[in-house]
């Protein structure tokens, strides 16, 4: 995840958004992919869309790219209304997640492809091609067929052929879904290396929430068509807003709850527990992330007001992590995560056991 | 394993086979056979009648009307048909179905009634080039075939690609040139090789339209066999087969190429 | 899709223009001409005047009715004919593995894409007084047979002709049929005839239709096999179009017949549009 220092947010350009989508939103007849959406990404920004499938993620990104019109609503790019703009006046890339490159061209002529299209001179095309594979670290291969080249090689390719000819805007749509697992996270580090010496605006989307919370300096998470948190990875993963987001980001653990003063709420099992977090009224869900909470044999530990009682049901070792799945008196499962190590106490198949978490790491959602 | 229902269904497709392909067998030896007369089987071998081709006048001058006729209705049926095939398959307008099937209405046509309209429309314009007639005959004939198959190439084309080259600033034209013609070079080649075929073996619309300078070798072909049955109908017909064969060899070769 | 965005709509106007030469071209090379046609049909035949009469002249006309039935008899003969020895052919095919089936139907396909012309000239060989026919009937010492310039010699011809196209929607069908189908059947104890009888055919029944619709359109519209194949009776309705063009030079006659061909064969198109997998054999590439 990136470090969350300064908020998470790159100090950017304030003077206006590189994209500005006013009220956006899609509909298909009487279905309706997308709600109306406000959104502003900032210069030098990496933005992730992130959702899963029919969340509307893709339909947003191809307003931006004017792949699609909008239904309603305006969208501006680098200070521009390019609503009625066709894509290719947009003066925007994108990289596709099965690279798009031209089969019956080189290496080198798909690169040029655009430059060409802008009438450069021959000489510049040579020497701006030749610079751009450098920079994705494939200089060799200008004279090959995409088919020779593998996955990851031929998304790099695709990514120097954006580049060359400088867009303000780069649009990514799940570029490395047809990728293996380590080629993904070497792909993840290259991109973010070319996003950090390059300065390029960058709209990313996914719907695999580590590749989001690794790459971005902003998430929106996006549900049935509608925005449903715009954050930093670490907001959206210690703050989420509704039990979406707490369910889609990392794993948590959800209680059904009810507020019964301030900063208190009750349990369904009866419990009462020290909110700090989230919304201050009505019925709910207490969520709690695995890693912040704290297994202790009963009786014994303390009685803070930050505690549970429950059985545990199983403890699952996998490599490094171990969890322990404990169900409350009401029946309510709960995850506990630690790091294994040569210490930790072993705990009995249906022990009974006292869960605890810090007053600040658990969140009231309420929807 | 083969039960004898099994042996007797391919016994008699065989025989099927056989009889689609008599006509074809039957010409070929006849064209070999060293004699002026139709004699099968032929008693002895030689190539006079594919001399007499070459020598006797007329035939030759009607290929080399056909060969012209089926080029400028190929090059023509391309230009048209091809950009017509994009629309189609790329394009989201009211009137888009209509406008398929219009486009492909010739195939429902009886030849002949194509011919005839043509025949009394050209003398209505006062339109006598021969060739201009002919050709035209030809390409609203052949076009359905060549829009047919190149929507079927156009339908391959990864959709991905198009969008990349739209981003990148390429403007519908240079997309369709640079890009979506290259993809699907063997569909128009297929599509090109079929309607030159079709319009080289063309006989009815050419018999209605046809002037006195245009005369092709099908309509040659059909006045010889009606008036004087010669044997050097053999060795054409054996090379108008031949055309044929190597056509559609041509073009599947091209289509295992594509689906490798 | 009332809902398209401006810039959409002018893409979509822009695509469209990619079909404006062919559109033209049909126009001004196919539409035109078949409005003449039509008109003509509807002129009387001596003076450019509206007029039905080439219709009514047509249907009291004895050489309309004698030709129109020969055509139908013919058609139906060589309809039945081309599906008799189409689908066995098919259903042969059907069961061979893809490889060899797309090797087999180069065979199909090389008939198919032969010149008419030289499918009669060979057919007036095969089947002469001194052709192939005869001349292996008088070496086994039988009698000789008229087959040419006859019903017989046009029947066999346009059969010959109909074949591979009466086998590819049939051999669509039986294709598309899931294997599965015969084997529970024979399973459960079914005969290899009693399948093909209660599951197989029954199935294939579109696809005989359809190849049967498709037939007898372009039967409709036959002129070269029945002219040099057939004899004086066994003209049809395309041969009698070129008669009252070019012989009788009577266009409105002419014109008449030919609109009435084109009625029945866009009658026939209709039909086979409802039956599924008919209108792809027309080419429409809608899926």
């Amino acid at each position: 995840m990136r470090d969350a220092a300064t908020n998470g947010a790159p100090a950017l350009d304030a003077t206006h958004p590189m994209v500005r989508l006013d009220q956006v939103a899609k509909a298909y007849g009487t279905v309706q992919a997308l709600r109306p959406i406000d959104l502003e990404v900032r210069k030098g920004e990496f933005l992730t869309l992130l959702g899963p499938s029919g969340s509307g993620k893709t339909t947003l990104l191809n307003m931006i790219a004017g792949m699609t019109g909008p239904s309603q609503g305006r969208v501006w790019i680098d200070g521009r209304d390019v609503t009625e703009t066709p894509p290719a006046k947009r003066g925007i890339g994108m990289v596709f997640q099965n690279y798009a490159l031209m089969p019956h061209m080189t290496i080198f002529q798909n690169i040029a492809f655009p430059l060409q299209i802008r009438r450069v001179p021959a000489a510049e095309i040579r020497r701006r091609v030749t610079k751009v594979l450098e920079i994705v670290r494939l200089p060799h291969v200008a004279g090959r067929k995409p088919r020779e080249l593998s996955g990851g090689q031929q998304q790099r390719v695709s990514l120097a052929r954006c580049i060359v000819y400088n867009p303000s805007l780069i649009l990514m749509d799940e570029p490395l879904g047809a990728l293996d697992k380590n080629l993904r996270e070497q792909m993840q580090l290259e991109i973010r290396r070319l996003h950090t010496e390059l300065g390029i605006t960058m709209v990313y989307v996914t719907h695999d929430q580590e590749e989001a919370l690794n790459m971005s300096d902003r998430i929106m998470l996006m549900n049935g068509g509608a925005a449903e948190q715009l954050a930093t990875p670490h907001e959206l993963y210690f703050a989420p807003c509704s039990r979406f987001a707490a369910e889609f980001i990392g794993t948590s653990s959800l209680v059904p709850a009810e507020i019964t003063g301030p900063g208190m709420a009750r349990l369904v099992d009866g419990t009462t527990v020290v909110i700090a977090r989230g919304a201050t009224t009505g019925l709910g869900h207490v969520m709690i992330r695995p890693e912040s909470m704290r297994l202790t044999a009963l009786p014994g530990g303390a009685s803070t007001p930050n505690a549970v009682h429950g059985t545990l049901q199983d403890t699952l070792v996998t490599g490094g992590t171990v969890k322990h799945f404990v169900t409350l008196r009401t029946g309510e499962m709960l995850v506990i995560q630690e790091l294994e190590n040569e210490h930790r106490t072993n705990f009995e198949h249906g022990q009974a056991v006292s869960v605890s978490w810090p007053v600040n790491a658990a969140i009231f959602l309420d929807r | 394993m083969p039960t004898r229902a099994d042996r007797g269904v391919s016994i008699i497709a065989w025989t099927i086979l056989v009889f689609l392909l008599l006509p074809s067998l039957v010409v070929v030896p006849i064209a070999f056979g060293n004699s002026n007369e139709i004699i099968f089987p032929p008693h002895a071998f030689g190539v006079v009648l594919f001399r007499r081709f070459f020598t006797e006048p007329g035939w030759v001058a009607a290929t080399f009307v056909s060969v012209r006729v089926a080029c400028l209705t190929t090059a023509l049926v391309l230009v048209v048909g091809v950009p017509a095939a994009y629309a189609l398959s790329r394009g989201h307008f009211p009137g888009k179905r209509a406008l398929a099937l219009f486009l492909l209405s010739p195939i429902m046509v009886p030849g002949v009634v194509i011919a005839l309209a043509l025949y009394i429309y050209y003398a209505r314009i006062g339109l006598h080039d021969g060739t201009t007639r002919v050709v035209l005959g030809h390409v609203v004939a052949t076009l359905p075939f060549v829009v047919v198959t190149a929507s079927a190439g156009l339908r391959q084309v990864d959709p991905a690609l198009e969008t990349a080259a739209t981003i990148m600033g390429a403007s519908r034209f240079t997309l369709f040139w640079r890009v979506t013609l290259p993809l699907i070079r063997s569909s128009i080649v297929a599509g090109g090789l079929f309607a030159f075929l079709i319009s080289f073996d063309e006989v009815v619309i050419s018999w209605f339209v046809a002037r006195a300078d245009t005369i092709t070798l099908p309509v040659k072909m059909f006045s010889s066999i009606q008036w004087e049955v010669s044997a050097v109908l053999a060795a054409i017909s054996t090379m108008l087969t031949a055309l044929s064969v190597i056509i559609c060899l041509a073009v599947a070769a091209l289509q295992r190429k594509e689906a490798r | 899709m009332a809902q398209r965005s401006a810039l959409e709509r002018r893409q979509a106007l822009h695509i469209a223009l990619y079909a404006a030469p062919a559109t033209l071209l049909m126009l001004g090379v196919f539409v035109a001409p078949m409005g003449i046609v039509i008109g003509q049909s509807l002129t009387s035949e001596h003076a450019a005047t509206f007029s039905f009469n080439a219709f009514t002249r047509i249907a009291s006309d004895p050489l309309f009715l004698r030709i129109g039935v020969t055509t139908l008899e013919i058609t139906l003969l060589a309809t039945g004919f081309a599906l008799l020895l189409a689908y066995p052919l098919a259903f042969y095919l059907a069961q061979q593995p893809p490889r060899r089936r797309a090797l087999l139907m180069v065979l199909v396909l090389v008939p198919f894409w032969t010149s008419v012309l030289v499918k009669s000239f060979a057919f007036t060989v095969i089947l002469g007084h001194s052709g192939f026919v005869n001349t292996a009937l008088a070496w086994l010492g039988l009698p000789t047979i008229k087959l040419l310039f006859n019903r017989v010699g046009v029947v066999i011809g346009m059969s010959h002709y109909l074949v591979p196209f009466m086998v590819f929607p049939i051999l669509s069908n039986l294709v598309a049929q899931p294997r599965e189908l015969a084997l529970a059947s024979a399973i459960l104890g079914a005969g290899q005839w009693r399948i093909f009888c209660r599951v197989t055919l029954p199935l294939s029944l579109p696809g005989v239709m359809a190849g049967v619709l498709l037939v007898m359109i372009l039967s409709l519209g036959f002129y070269v096999v029945p002219a040099l194949l057939g004899g004086r009776q066994d003209m049809m309705l395309a041969n009698l179009v070129d008669f009252y063009a070019r012989e009788a030079i009577d266009w409105p006659m002419a014109s008449a017949l030919s609109v009435l061909l084109m009625a029945a064969a866009a009658i026939a198109a209709v039909c086979l549009s409802f039956i599924p997998g008919g209108s792809a054999l027309l080419g429409g590439e809608e899926r």
